[in-house]
């Protein structure tokens, strides 16, 4: 099992323990993201480390009108998901200003001011929180947000995203991973450019299960043991069900899983939620803060990047799920530009290093690989950056499910949660 | 010649408008209703018998579906909003009557002191203090570790949040002044004398307690306990964050069905189940109590 170790403080850059190898692993995992590339993909990666970081131009083009930088950009984010030196207000999720070297530099290079708000704890509760907008053809107040694969892919369907003008961003043209691209819901990422690519799997504290003489969880399994109270899983529904398909020793493939799979995790966690276990967002990091959850299913680089000294994160024998975030413009965004020089920006594999080196995901640039390596040595051994290929042939993605299927979660998820 | 008919004097604008008055004052308040109670609640009313999606539109089917659907699924939401409400609403009237009382008998010159101590946690938002709520019963929080560590009075794996425990206590904390106000209006309204007078007549303090004091303060009970209970019954903030989900009330699925799955024609059925089971409940009450005590 591999074990991650979060630093003391989330100021400081922390590579403290790192197994496994890297470049083949990552790029299988990307591919494992995908799903479809895994042939091509350990070449394309090895081959991705000097992928060619270009600048958009400012200056007036051919509709000069389009090409003004307007601002303030508003960007919704999930916490703990870019460099940031302070943590963003507990109740706004506003990122205090000077926070974050990649929005200060932005900010800085196009004059531009940038709210950027930790307002995405889960997909469904953001999403139902723009859905009203959307669906009433108005700009939903946001110019920039970074949603989960199965729910860009239902709101890019809707036709609730705006169209990315790719000459305004030639880095995300250029250095996209190969096998991130080609995804059958925007083949030609006319939509979506990805953030972060992560896992799902245990994080837990390793002193409070000391103190209570409990060992630390090495599978999925291991989480039935200790106290329901003191466990949570995800509102994410498809990550909680997924772990729980795989505890029960059922293949997570959307293709084969049946609602009587799923009827048979629900009855499997049903015992725990009468116990008190409890279902979160992204809000378990407060949790862990407070001492108020020993064990959960978490995403792997929170724990690490803003989790306490004794929070760590496992990756389960029994696997993980994987997944990739990504940046879409809602419809009706008003600084589409701003929001487009700002994906170009983070596709800056400089940039990009930087964020994922703090945030401890897996970059979706090429050539961000050699830059993590340069700007933290060590850090390629690290399988929350570089995923070793043990870990990589244990990924599964259980995001696009059938209508049927997505139905019976979804009542099973509420009954569970008591809805 | 015949007697011209002589114009008898009409009441004059004077008295057209005095007839008319109490219907124009009345006239805002009705008018509020109408378009922010009633208008909404035949809204609700049509979703709930009818089949659809937010996406596809809605359609009048008289349908029952959601109906049965809101009874057959949700008995445990049901039976913890009444359990929870009905267990907040007596804890409130238990700790606010003395308060009320002290208030309005030996409040003396602290009186308007001590009402805005009772009314001060509102200048807070609700969500705060039960946020605060929260931070106060955590495991880890400032009641529950030097119980745990320093006295080793609970074991390590105590812990109050997420339970009905954190759930009621957290109603009645928030809807205590709502309890306390109208009972202190009912006591400070009673003549003192009238209590001097059952002790003339002999009666001990218990008895002129029983006797004088509480019938003459039912009415803020009543008021009270509606002005508690109900609210009460529909809140879901508590739930939410105090509690876990085998303690969700009513109010957290109605939330749900209407706001993340976007079914309105249950979610507006469980507000009709709601708004029915609180009348029936108000109802009764008020048959217990008798009418003609809660006018005051």
């Amino acid at each position: 099992m591999n074990e991650l170790h979060s630093s003391p403080s989330r100021l400081l850059s922390r590579r403290r323990f790192v197994q496994g190898t890297a470049m083949a692993g990552f790029a299988a995992f990307l591919a494992a993201c995908t799903g479809t590339k895994s042939s091509t993909a350990p070449s394309e990666a090895a081959a991705s480390a000097a992928a060619p970081s270009v600048e958009p131009s400012v200056a007036p083009s051919v509709a000069p009108t389009e090409k003004v930088v307007t601002g303030p950009l508003k960007f919704a984010n999930w916490p703990a998901y870019i460099d940031q030196t302070t943590e963003a207000n507990a109740d706004t999720g506003v990122l205090p200003a000077g926070s974050s070297k990649t929005l200060e530099d932005f900010k800085a290079k196009y004059k531009v001011e940038v709210d950027y708000e930790e307002k995405i704890g889960d997909n469904p509760t953001f999403f139902e929180t723009i859905r009203p907008a959307l669906a009433g053809g108005l700009p939903t107040g946001w110019d920039l947000v970074v949603l989960t694969d199965w729910m860009a892919a239902k709101i890019i369907a809707k036709s609730w995203a705006e169209q990315i003008d790719q000459e305004n961003v030639p880095n995300c043209a250029n250095n996209l991973r190969d096998a991130l691209r080609g995804q059958t819901w925007d083949p030609n990422n006319d939509f979506h450019y990805p953030w972060q690519s992560g896992m799902t799997g245990i994080g837990y504290n390793a002193k409070t299960l000391a103190d209570n003489k409990i060992a630390e969880p090495k599978k999925i399994a291991d989480l039935w043991s200790i106290p329901a109270d003191k466990v949570t899983f995800l509102t994410e529904a498809r990550d909680t069900f997924g772990l729980g398909l795989l505890k029960l020793g059922i293949e997570p493939d959307p293709a084969k899983v049946t609602s009587d799979d799923l009827k048979k995790v629900a009855d499997d966690m049903q015992p725990l939620v009468d116990k008190g276990l409890r279902f979160t967002g992204n809000e378990y990091l407060q949790d862990f803060g407070q001492k108020k959850v020993w064990a959960a299913f978490v995403w792997s680089g929170d724990l690490a990047s803003s989790g306490g000294a004794d929070d760590k994160f496992a990756f389960p024998e029994e696997g993980t799920m994987i997944w990739t975030d990504n940046m879409l413009m809602p419809k009706g965004a008003v600084n589409k530009y701003t929001a487009e020089l700002m994906m170009n920006w983070v596709y800056d594999p400089a940039i990009a290093a930087q964020i994922a080196d703090y945030v401890y995901y897996v970059s979706p640039v090429k050539g961000a690989d050699e830059k993590i390596k340069a700007l933290d040595p060590g850090a390629e051994t690290n399988p929350l950056l570089f995923p070793t290929a043990d870990i990589v042939a244990k990924q599964r993605n259980f995001q696009f499910l059938s209508d049927e299927l997505e139905t019976t979660l979804n009542d099973l998820f509420a009954t569970l949660s008591g809805l | 010649m015949t007697a011209r008919p002589v114009a008898r004097p009409g009441p004059g604008l004077r008295g057209r408008l005095g007839k008319a008055l109490p219907y124009l004052l009345l006239a805002p308040g009705l008018l509020w209703l109408a378009v922010f109670y009633v208008l909404p609640a035949i809204q609700m009313f049509t979703y709930s018998i009818s089949t659809g999606s937010v996406e596809n539109g809605y359609t009048i089917t008289m349908s029952a579906d959601a109906y049965t659907e809101a009874l057959n699924k949700f008995g445990k939401q049901f039976l913890n909003s009444i359990l929870y409400g009905g267990v907040a609403t007596i804890l409130t009237l238990l700790i606010g009557f003395p308060v009320a009382y002290t208030i309005a008998f030996r409040g003396g010159r602290y009186k308007n002191v001590i009402l805005f101590l009772v009314i001060a946690p509102f200048f807070t938002s609700f969500l705060i203090r039960t946020i605060s709520w929260k931070i106060l019963l955590g495991d880890e929080g400032p009641i529950l570790a030097p119980l745990k560590h320093t006295f080793g009075l609970l074991p390590g794996t105590f812990s109050i949040l997420g339970t009905p425990i954190a759930q009621v206590a957290g109603i009645t904390y928030n809807f205590l002044p709502f309890m306390i106000l109208p009972l202190y209006v009912a006591l400070e309204k009673i003549d003192i004398r009238l209590i001097e007078a059952a002790e003339d007549l002999y009666a001990n303090r218990g008895a002129a307690f029983r006797r004088v004091t509480l019938p003459l303060a039912l009415p803020g009970v009543f008021a009270g306990s509606l002005l508690t209970f109900i609210p009460a019954m529909g809140d879901y903030i508590n739930a939410e964050l105090l509690g876990s989900p085998g303690t969700r009330m009513i109010g957290n699925v109605i939330q749900n069905r209407l706001l993340v799955q976007n079914d309105y024609p249950v979610g507006s059925a469980l507000s009709f189940v709601l708004m029915a089971g609180i009348l029936v409940a108000v109802a009764v009450y008020a048959r217990l109590l008798g009418t003609e005590q809660l006018t005051g």
